[in-house]
């Protein structure tokens, strides 16, 4: 350390001191790792390694102490930016918080350098492989690869057979997944070359360690990622270069929010300036690719995908996918669309290849093979088969097409088998050996990570990026996401639990700090993406602005019944009753054939508030749902708060509490609210509170939209529907209450005035007066409340004017006079922009939305 | 030798207008040294926007196109005329080596050379790998046994064990469910023959294609009465073309009265006409298929009367099928 020689020799001995107090405790609260397991924490004496020496002595005594405080900060900074991960695909509500430990995983310069020329060579093998089995095909000729792996695994697409990809780059990215072995040699345990998934967990994994440990983070000289992900753009656009004039434009290709790494394609998007785009937004025409945008179909060159192969085109692939984009094929082949990775490189990732891969180094690139595969046996051939069986107790028995449900199954380890068992795996394996592969048993070494109130060591296995540079070669992203088991020390897996560590790659030499954040550099290309709005991502802006606005109407009126339902019949008066009922029933809060107020405000009570909770009877349930779907499907283009709101809000609908990533958000909602684990039949008073929490919340909602989001047609289209949901209720509330006269009433003045959250500023314009027409001056024409309907309808035009060629939708506004001074005519100018508005909303969509699906036949 | 002429129609009618539509046909017929294609066209109404003839990976003759215009009908009309040749006229069964032999030539070993035909042998999306279709190959195949005389037997036994039933099964049966009832049409025939073989770790091809039939004694041809036909190829190296046709819904090998239209490992390789469609609404498809030797001129009919009519929901992946 240079600033060693600044210290006074006092304080450089009190430094040694502090260092060697840090050394202890770490080395107190270390559990040992499980026996032949390499440790990465402590060297064969006990001594801890150099790197966590360094590690350790920057966060000091109390660093070590606070350990357990900045695993609490990590959880929540998890919880406060949405970081989720859906762990079974289809099910909806399974998401959960992405985990993620305090302690690194570092990696010392001599050790990546290995790994990094290593896994370089193997990237430009697998490329090399995928031109070969797609071109000449010498590999299966030769024998090199058996045809069974290539030919016979489904990942293997005739469609793309002689078919070259752009730049001639198969692979823009690929991951490996290594491991170190007992002796401290990394293994290659297996390759991801279809779709790589977490490169977005790789970027929030840094930015959330490196906030808890600054000060380490700085001085150990760890490599900043962000430079990779600014090459995986410059590789595409390079494969782009021939095809595109001007800047290419490119789209992220993701199956959708019920993906189990959707948070992540949402990430990414948002921070490569990429439009998040499902199949339903694309289209191909001529054999090129477009997007379906607000201005019409817009060229696309590219698209980093997240979605599988056999998704991707239901013309020739899968025809059952509603997923993908029927053509997409047709226009790669005619070399119109550059896609990451290309289509058909999935049979790499089947065990088996592992063991030809030495041969073919040799063969396709004269260099042997730098770092080692696990020993690999494909029992497809039988000699190899008959070599391993005897010894089937040393391997892992892993499926070698694991993409297709017939014949996958789950890994099994023989060490761990008894021997009949065995004697069952063997008879299974020799009934068809071609979809069995066996690799030798490694034990992956241990990583110290923080548990409760120890440091205790978890097997680990380091995933690492290698990108293609574009010029025939690729490099890796000096970082990486390190999983690690939960307590079995054989399985490392995030779907049964696992977690992963930042990983520290440190480096001697100058620190890469590149940064995309945009205040550090120029993107000047993105600005011409900005505009480019989806029809999808319109289409979920609108209906999330109709819903947020919808829910809040629901909410406002809800109370307002309940008000009455709780308070002294008395004052109240069959006028008022009626006009609630009517719209009760209009917005989904109680059934048709619910008693009326008057006949029964208990009955009525009751209903209402069991109907709050009631899927699918269009009541609050409902209405929150569908905002939280749209919600996550522009989750790109959303501020990141958005992300655990509306599902906080159902929360508190369903059990009464807050979720913990609110607290810190409204304080005012919590201490407002019990906190009650279930509560099951609500009285008025308390279903009241509970709808005030949600109200706040959706206020909040707003209020993070209006703040953080910048003015761009997907605002426009979020404005607009918020402006035209508040144009069509407020009308339809004006107009019960003069047609039910419950306007005539002081008790339904007071209740319209709230409806219309106007009520303070009536009262400190005319005090208790009751003016009907003062009234209507306030809620119709005034040009200062925010809530009148002049004002909500001049503010509907300004919205509208911003879409393209929006003036059309404008033709059929009806004639608003603000001068005009019969009452009864004022009330059918808004019962008529009610109608408008709602026809809008019509336009709206049948303009801008993509409405139509894609259907297959074949005969 | 023998001229065939195969006029193919298919006619959709939509119930709403189709904005979009992209096909795929494999409806002009292959060429092979015992097929010879003398003409081929494919008239398409209303006309694609955009139209591609390419070749796939198995050497079909395949044909995109595109309508991008709004449309409430589609009729794609393929007329071939080919030259036949029987291509097992001098063939000796009894010639074959042993099935054991064939499928060890097959197998990946180090020391082994390439042999193409073992992409066949693998399983493929409509044709699993059951131990079912094994236990019943099996009787055929006893150890040593010739290949070809194992698998014309094991052709014959489907024929024999199988009822032919186009209401049995649809497009998408599972071939387990079609072998469980024992029933099916040529798809469901063939698909159980080439599970049968694979399953023996033989290589066996789908051959879509049409059958020539003479009509009944006294009865003139009728136009469009035909269909659309399916059968096995099993790679056999002492066969001419080293590929040996069974067709096991007629009990034959395919001679002269079979028009090859592709190959592939199965059904989805090679279904003559597919698309994805938007809009559309349900449909009803007429299909009229007519072959005949090229002298005798049939009786004409219009297309309607005869050809098999069905409706389709949206949600039953719409398939429809006139196969024999």
């Amino acid at each position: 350390m240079s600033s060693d020689t600044m210290f006074t020799q006092d304080s450089a001995a009190k430094g040694q001191r502090d260092r060697e107090q840090a050394f202890a405790l770490a080395s107190k609260l270390a559990a040992p790792v499980k026996l032949g397991h390499y440790d990465e924490l402590r060297d064969a004496s006990g001594t801890l390694r150099k790197p966590w020496q360094t590690f350790f002595s920057y966060l000091g005594e109390a660093g070590i102490a606070g350990l357990p405080q900045s695993s609490e900060t990590i959880e929540r900074l998890i919880q406060q930016n949405g970081i989720t991960y859906n762990v079974y695909g289809d099910q909806q509500d399974q998401t959960r918080p992405w985990s993620l430990n305090a302690l690194p995983m570092l990696i010392t310069p001599a050790d990546w350098r290995g790994i990094s020329t290593s896994l370089q060579q193997r990237a430009k093998l697998l490329n090399t492989i995928l031109q070969d089995v797609y071109g000449e095909q010498r590999l299966i000729r030769g024998g090199y690869l058996p045809g069974a792996l290539i030919l016979g695994n489904p990942g293997y697409l005739r469609a793309m057979q002689g078919v070259k990809p752009l730049g001639g780059v198969y692979l823009h990215v690929v991951a490996f997944d290594i491991a170190r072995g007992p002796d401290g040699r990394w293994w290659v345990i297996g390759q991801r070359t279809q779709t790589p998934s977490g490169l977005g967990y790789v970027l929030e994994n840094r930015l959330t360690v490196s906030r808890v440990f600054p000060e380490a983070y700085r001085e150990m000289r760890v490599q900043h990622v962000a430079s990779s992900y600014k090459r995986l753009l410059e590789s595409m656009t390079s494969a782009a270069a021939s095809i595109a004039e001007g800047a290419p434009r490119f789209a992220l290709l993701t199956p959708g929010p019920y993906s189990e790494t959707y948070f992540e394609h949402a990430y990414l998007a948002r921070y490569l300036g990429l439009p998040l785009v499902e199949g339903a937004d694309l289209a191909v025409r001529d054999d090129k690719l477009y997007l379906k945008t607000m201005h019409g179909l817009q060229r696309i060159h590219g698209l980093l995908r997240r979605l599988d192969d056999d998704f991707c085109d239901p013309l020739e692939l899968r025809a059952d996918s509603s997923l993908g984009v029927p053509g997409l094929l047709q226009a790669i082949r005619a070399g119109s669309v550059v896609m990451a990775n290309a289509l058909g490189t999935s049979f790499l990732e089947s065990p088996a290849v592992q063991g030809f891969l030495p041969a073919i180094s040799e063969y396709l690139l004269n260099e042997p093979l730098k770092m080692p595969s696990l020993n690999t046996w494909w029992c497809g051939e039988i000699a190899a088969w008959q070599d391993i069986s005897p010894d089937l107790h040393t391997q892992v028995i892993k499926p070698t097409y694991a993409t297709n449900a017939a014949t996958n199954f789950q890994p099994a380890i023989a060490s761990l088998l008894n021997a009949e068992e065995l004697e069952a795996w063997r008879k299974r394996i020799g009934s068809q050996p071609d979809i069995y592969t066996t690799q030798s048993y490694l034990p992956f070494s241990q990583a110290p990570t923080w548990q409760g109130d120890e440091i205790s060591p978890r097997t680990a296995m380091l995933r690492v990026y290698a990108i293609a540079s574009g010029d025939g070669e690729w490099q890796l992203l000096q970082g990486g996401m390190t999983r690690i088991a939960t307590v079995d020390p054989h399985i490392v897996s995030i779907q049964s639990g696992g977690s992963t560590l930042d990983t520290w790659v440190m480096t001697d030499q100058q620190v890469d700090t590149y940064s995309m954040l945009p205040n550090r550099t120029r993107l000047p290309r993105w600005t011409a993406t900005e505009q480019l709005v989806s029809s999808r991502s319109a289409e979920s802006l609108f209906w999330l602005g109709r819903y947020t606005e919808r829910c809040e109407l629901m909410v406002r009126l809800a109370k307002e019944a309940l008000v009455l339902v709780s308070t002294n019949q008395q004052d109240s008066l069959p006028a008022l009753n009626d006009a609630i009922g009517a719209l009760g029933r209009l917005h989904g809060l109680i059934p048709e054939g619910t008693p009326s107020l008057t006949k029964s405000a208990a009955v009525f009570g009751r209903t209402l508030i069991a109907q709050l909770i009631q899927k699918g009877a269009r009541g609050l349930l409902d209405n929150l749902e569908r905002l939280e779907f749209s919600l996550k499907a522009v989750r790109d283009r959303l501020p990141a708060e958005h992300a655990e709101i509306a599902q906080s809000m159902k929360q508190m609908l369903l059990h009464n509490t807050v979720h913990p990533a609110l607290v810190g958000a409204s304080h005012a909602a919590k201490s407002r609210t019990k906190r009650v684990s279930r509560v099951a039949p609500r009285n008025p008073i308390d279903t009241i509170e509970v709808l005030d929490v949600i109200g706040i919340q959706l206020v909040a909602l707003v209020g993070f939209q209006s703040d953080r989001m910048t003015r761009d047609l997907g605002w426009h289209m979020l404005a607009a529907g918020r402006l035209i949901e508040r144009l069509v209720n407020l009308s339809g509330i004006l107009v019960a209450f003069f047609t039910h006269a419950a306007v005539y009433t002081p008790r339904g003045f007071e209740t319209l005035l709230v409806l219309f959250d106007s009520s303070i500023t009536y009262r400190t314009r005319y005090q208790r007066q009751q003016d009907i027409s003062a009234l209507m001056d306030l809620l119709v024409t005034d040009e200062t409340n925010p809530r009148s309907i002049n004002c909500i309808l001049q503010a509907l035009k300004g919205e509208i004017k911003h879409l393209p060629n929006g003036d059309v939708l404008l033709d059929g506004l009806p004639e608003f006079d603000p001068h005009e001074d019969s009452v009864l005519v004022q009330v059918e100018m808004v019962r008529a922009l009610g109608v408008f508005a709602a026809n809008v909303s019509d336009d709206i969509s049948r303009r801008f939305f993509a409405l139509a699906v894609d259907r297959h036949f074949a005969s | 030798m023998i001229n065939v002429e195969v006029e193919h129609d298919s006619q959709y009618t939509y119930q709403t207008e189709v904005e979009l539509a992209h096909h795929l046909a494999y409806l002009r017929p292959r060429k092979t040294v015992w097929q010879q294609v003398l003409s081929t066209e494919l008239e398409i109404s209303p006309k694609p926007d955009c139209q591609t003839e390419s070749q796939d990976a198995f050497g079909n003759h395949r044909t995109f196109f595109t309508l991008s215009t709004p449309h409430a009908a589609l009729l794609v009309r393929s007329r071939s005329v080919v030259t036949l040749t029987d291509r097992y006229a001098r063939f000796d069964a009894s010639q074959a080596v042993a099935w054991e032999e064939v499928r060890d030539a097959l197998a990946y070993a180090l020391d082994r050379p390439y042999v193409a035909a073992s992409e066949f042998s693998f399983l493929s999306p409509y044709v699993p790998r059951l131990v079912e279709l094994r236990a019943y190959a099996e009787r055929s195949f006893a150890p040593g046994r010739n290949l070809a005389e194992a698998s014309i037997e094991l052709s014959s036994r489907i024929h024999e064990d199988f009822t032919y039933s186009p209401t049995a099964t649809e497009v998408h049966t599972p071939i387990l469910e079609a072998f469980n009832k024992r029933a099916g049409v040529c798809q469901d025939f063939s698909h159980i023959l080439i599970g049968c073989l694979r399953a023996m770790g033989l290589s066996a091809q789908y051959v879509s294609g049409y059958l020539l039939t003479k009509p009944a004694p006294g009865t003139a041809k009728l136009r469009g009465a035909d269909a659309s036909h399916a059968w096995v190829a099993v790679y056999c190296p002492q066969a001419p073309g080293q590929w040996l046709e069974l067709d096991p819904t007629n009990n034959v090998l395919a001679g002269s009265s079979h028009v090859r239209l592709a190959v592939g490992r199965d059904f989805g390789d090679v279904s003559p006409l597919r698309g994805v469609i938007r809009g559309g609404g349900d449909h009803q498809l007429a299909v009229g298929v007519t072959v005949q030797v090229l002298d005798a001129a049939p009786v004409h009919q219009p297309i309607a009367v005869s050809a098999q009519k069905q409706t389709q929901s949206q949600s039953s992946r719409g398939q429809s099928q006139s196969q024999s």
